[in-house]
This record gives structure tokens, sequence and C-alpha cells, in this order.
């Protein structure tokens, strides 16, 4: 599903972001990415959502090798993965359905599907008799779920969550990792870049510690340990 | 983008004209003036050239002959003048139609005085009326009269309709410049307002695209919005200009009713705005089209 093989991103100041990197993430996996600051997660994310281009090294996801996609392409591969951030990232001035409606719009969805999808995904989320609010009248743990409904709405392969509970309390974060492990259950790969210790260690998880930009620890069920 | 996603992309035209109010209007309101003008100019021109047209129907060449030219070398003298290019008529006018004319065009008021001549005093002024497509081409169309043997002069008499022609020129030219200026302006005003959208949604283009947001589906709103101030800052003034010259036909043919006598001198409001009402309307949504077209390329790497 996803495949790094050597990936290195200089910026243009000379620093290593992320240095020789290899991985290799199976379909359905849940894998959590830790580490501390600047040790080059959001990066890697953005590396994966062909915002960044690799100084050196390639990138296959889904089977699409990203350094040769060409620019017109970028839309229709970034339609197959969901992305949350920590900030949510919401339009304020939508309603929450807007909100989610808004992916289905980006993907030119029809509006029937639009109608039934939309309400779904926020029963899925537990949002569904908040449609009609805006995010500002939202609780953050609130707010980060129609930013997780906004990012599986359109039903990707892939989920990428920078920070997700970043700006959570930990009973909030706990109820956005639990959503974002049930997304993982219906066969979405999950790939969770936090520095959250605890709930690492408490879902039990593939980990990759990353520090200084390099892959320093890989463990199937592992835990949040320093490198 | 896809035909199913225009809706969507309208309405978010709208909102982001809505929030934006403050510059959507100026927009607005510089597109108007700039119509406005540009209408009433072209009104004018209108007008002043179909009086041009009016004239040069009425303005022809008088030919006439050699003293004792037979009438049949006139009669074709009167075939080698219809075989020339441009001419569209020649009418024939004999010494005694001629002295009747005169007759009553200056002897009306007084008959008696007329009957004081014996003989016609008009012998010689049998002469054909020759009328040319343009006004333009009566200078050509009488040199080649001129050099038919029998011919002994040729009136012209274009100054009026010549005069009118410079005018408009220069009137259009004068006006092409007005024009040009406020469309430019107008250009600048809708970029700016479309520019405040784009900063303002700055975030959203940019979670637009990480979502497989196409370019064109980023582009397409400000690209409505642009042509939606366009269609509503022509449509305003077009509005206007309409009312007004309508009254304005009907308060002149009241106060100058020669203008009535002359046939179709001014013309209807119908009529002008069959031509004006497209092309104003396509002006409008253009210079919208324009100005939203090069801020988004100009500020959206998309």
């Amino acid at each position: 599903m996803i495949d790094l093989d050597h990936v290195s991103k200089q910026y243009e100041n000379g620093q290593a972001a992320v240095d020789e990197i290899s991985l290799h993430v199976d379909k359905g996996e849940f894998v959590f990415v830790v580490g501390d600051s600047g040790a080059g997660k959001s990066t890697l994310i953005r590396l994966l959502l062909k915002e960044l281009e690799p100084t050196s090294g390639i990138i296959t996801v889904n089977g699409k090798v990203l350094n040769t996609m060409k620019r017109r392409g970028i839309p229709r591969y970034r339609r197959k993965i969901g992305v949350v951030f920590q900030d949510f990232r919401l339009f304020p001035e939508m309603t929450v359905y807007e909100n989610v409606a808004f992916a289905q719009h980006v993907v030119e969805e029809r509006g029937s599907v639009i109608r039934k999808r939309v309400p779904e995904t926020l029963k899925q989320v537990g949002l569904a008799s908040k449609y009609r609010s805006l995010p500002g009248q939202l609780s953050g743990g609130e707010q980060q779920r129609v930013a997780i409904a906004r990012a599986i709405v359109n039903r990707p392969d892939i989920l990428l969550a920078d920070e997700p509970t970043g700006n959570l309390d930990p009973h909030h974060s706990m109820e956005i990792m639990k959503l974002i492990e049930e997304v993982n259950s219906q066969g979405t790969t999950v790939l969770v870049v936090t520095h959250n210790r605890e709930l690492v260690n408490q879902f039990q998880k593939r980990v990759i510690l990353m520090n200084k930009g390099a892959i320093a620890r890989d463990e199937l069920e592992g835990g949040y340990i320093e490198a | 983008m896809k035909l199913r996603s225009l809706g969507y992309q309208i309405r978010q035209g709208f909102r982001n004209i809505s929030r934006n109010k403050m510059f959507s209007v100026a927009s607005v309101a510089t597109m108007t003036a700039s119509i406005f003008l540009f209408g009433a100019l072209v009104a004018i021109l209108m007008n002043v050239d179909s009086l041009r047209e009016s004239l040069e129907n009425r303005i022809g060449i008088t030919v006439f002959f050699e003293k004792n030219t037979e009438e049949k070398r006139v009669e074709e003298i009167g075939k080698e003048i219809r075989k020339l290019n441009h001419v569209t008529s020649v009418t024939y006018t004999s010494a005694e139609e001629a002295w009747e004319q005169y007759k009553e065009e200056y002897f009306s008021d007084n008959p008696e005085l007329a009957e004081g001549f014996r003989d016609n005093p008009l012998a010689d002024s049998a002469s054909y009326t020759v009328l040319v497509d343009r006004i333009e081409n009566q200078d050509a169309v009488a040199e080649k009269i001129t050099a038919i043997s029998g011919v002994r002069k040729v009136n012209r008499s274009s100054g009026a309709a010549e005069n009118l022609q410079t005018f408009n020129r220069f009137f259009a030219f004068g006006a092409a410049a007005v024009i040009a200026v406020l469309l430019i302006v107008t250009v600048v005003l809708i970029s700016n307002t479309v520019n405040m959208g784009i900063t303002v949604r700055r975030e959203q283009i940019a979670i637009s695209k990480l979502i497989g947001a196409t370019d064109s589906f980023v582009r397409a709103p400000f690209i409505v919005e642009g042509l939606i101030l366009g269609l509503i800052g022509s449509l305003l003034p077009l509005a206007v200009l309409y009312l007004l010259y309508s009254r304005i036909v009907i308060s002149m043919l009241r106060q100058f009713g020669f203008l009535a006598s002359m046939g179709n001198v001014l013309l209807s409001a119908n009529y002008v705005f069959q031509f004006l009402l497209p092309c104003g309307v396509l002006i409008g949504m253009g210079v919208g089209l324009i100005g939203s077209v090069i801020t988004v390329k100009r500020h959206l790497a998309v």
C-alpha cells in the first residue's frame, strides 16, 4: 500500500527533514509515527500527500510512484487519501454538514450521493444531531470529529492524521483515537503522527519511532519508548 | 470540471460576492459607469451615423450637359453613368421640370412674378441627379462623370454628410479612448475584488487542494464571481440607459418636429438596444472574466 525506498527530503537551508527512510505499510494496517518535534513526522505526511517532493528516493502509494506523477494526476491521487490535521482546519463559516459535504463537492460527487453519504458519515462520527452547527459552536473533540468525517466521507484507502489529538484533552483524545481505530477496522489503512505517549502505549499498534529524520525503531504492537 | 458541479460552483460564486460586499459593490459601480458611458456613446454614434446615411440618400451629384446636347446623347450619358461603380440611382430632370420646381420653390407665394418669364430661363438646366452608395465614393464618381463627353458641369453637395462623417470618426476615437480607460479601471477593480476573496480564502483553497480538488474546481467560483459582477454591472446601466434613451427620443421628436418629417433619423430604443444589449453584456462579462482570470492565475499556484 505505502512504500518508501531510501527517501530523503532536504529543505533549501540544507536541513534534512527526512533522511534515507525506507518503510512498507500494508493495506489495512494501523501505524503510529512517533517522535519529538522536528523528527520529520509531518514532513513524512506531506511527502505522502505529494505536497512536497523528495530530494531522493522513491515513494509508491497504491501502486503509483509519486515521483513521476504528473501535476494533473495529483487531485485524483489525493481523493484516495483522507487527511486530519491537529488544528482541524474546518471552514468556520460553513455548517458541520457543509464542511463534510465540501469534500464530496471537491470530488464532484452526485447530489443524491452527497445527501445520502454526509448524514451517514456524521452518524458514524456521532454528530448526526449537530449537522447545522457552525464549527465555532462545537468543542475541540467535536470539531475533530467533523474533520474526521470530512476525511472519510469520500471512502479513502488511506487516512493520514497529523497530531489529531494535539489540541484535545485526554478524554476527547481517547474518543478520537477510538473513532480512527473504527475507521481502520473497516479496511482503511491508517497512519497517525503523534507524540501522545499514553495513547500510543494504550492502543498497542505498529509504532515507527522517528529521530532526526531517520527511523530509529519500527515495532509491531510496540509502545512509545524514546530512541 | 463536471457539469453537475456547475450549480454548486455558481452558488459559491454568489457566496463570494456576498462575503465580499464592499469590493463587489465598488466593482459593480465602476462597471456600471463604464458600460453606461459606453452605451450612451454608442447610442450617439449610431444616431449620428444614421443621420449621415439619411443625408447620403438625399444628397446627390447633379450633372449638367453642354449647350444643345441632343436628347439621344443625354440618354447615352445616363447609360454611361449607370454603368459606373457605386452609382445607386440616376434620375433625369428636364429643363421644364427644373423650372417648375424652381417656380414652386421661389414663386409659390407670388405666381404672377413667374409669368414675367416668357421662355424657360433654365433652358440649359436639364440634369441627372446621381446618388452613390457611400458618401466617400462621391468624389471618384463625380470625376468619372466629368470626363464623359457632353457633360458641362458636375455639382457635388456632400459637404454636410462629409462633415458628419468626420465628426463621427473623431467622436468614435475619443469615445473609444474614454471607454478603454474605463474598462481597464474596471478590470483592475474586479481583479482587486477577486484578489480579496482569494486572500480571505487561502486556507480553504489549500484544504481543497489537499482533499483532491482540481485546478478548475478551485478557480471556478472566482470566475463565476467575475462573470456575475460583469453581468450585474452591465445589465444595470443598460436598463437605465434604455429608459432614458426612450424618453429622450420621445421628447426630441416632440420638440423638434422636423426630425420626424426626415424619416428614421432618430433611431428607436429597440433598434439601438438590439445591438447595445448583447454588446454591453458581452463586454461586461468579458471584463469580469478577464479581471478574475488574471487574478486567479497570478495568485493561485494551483
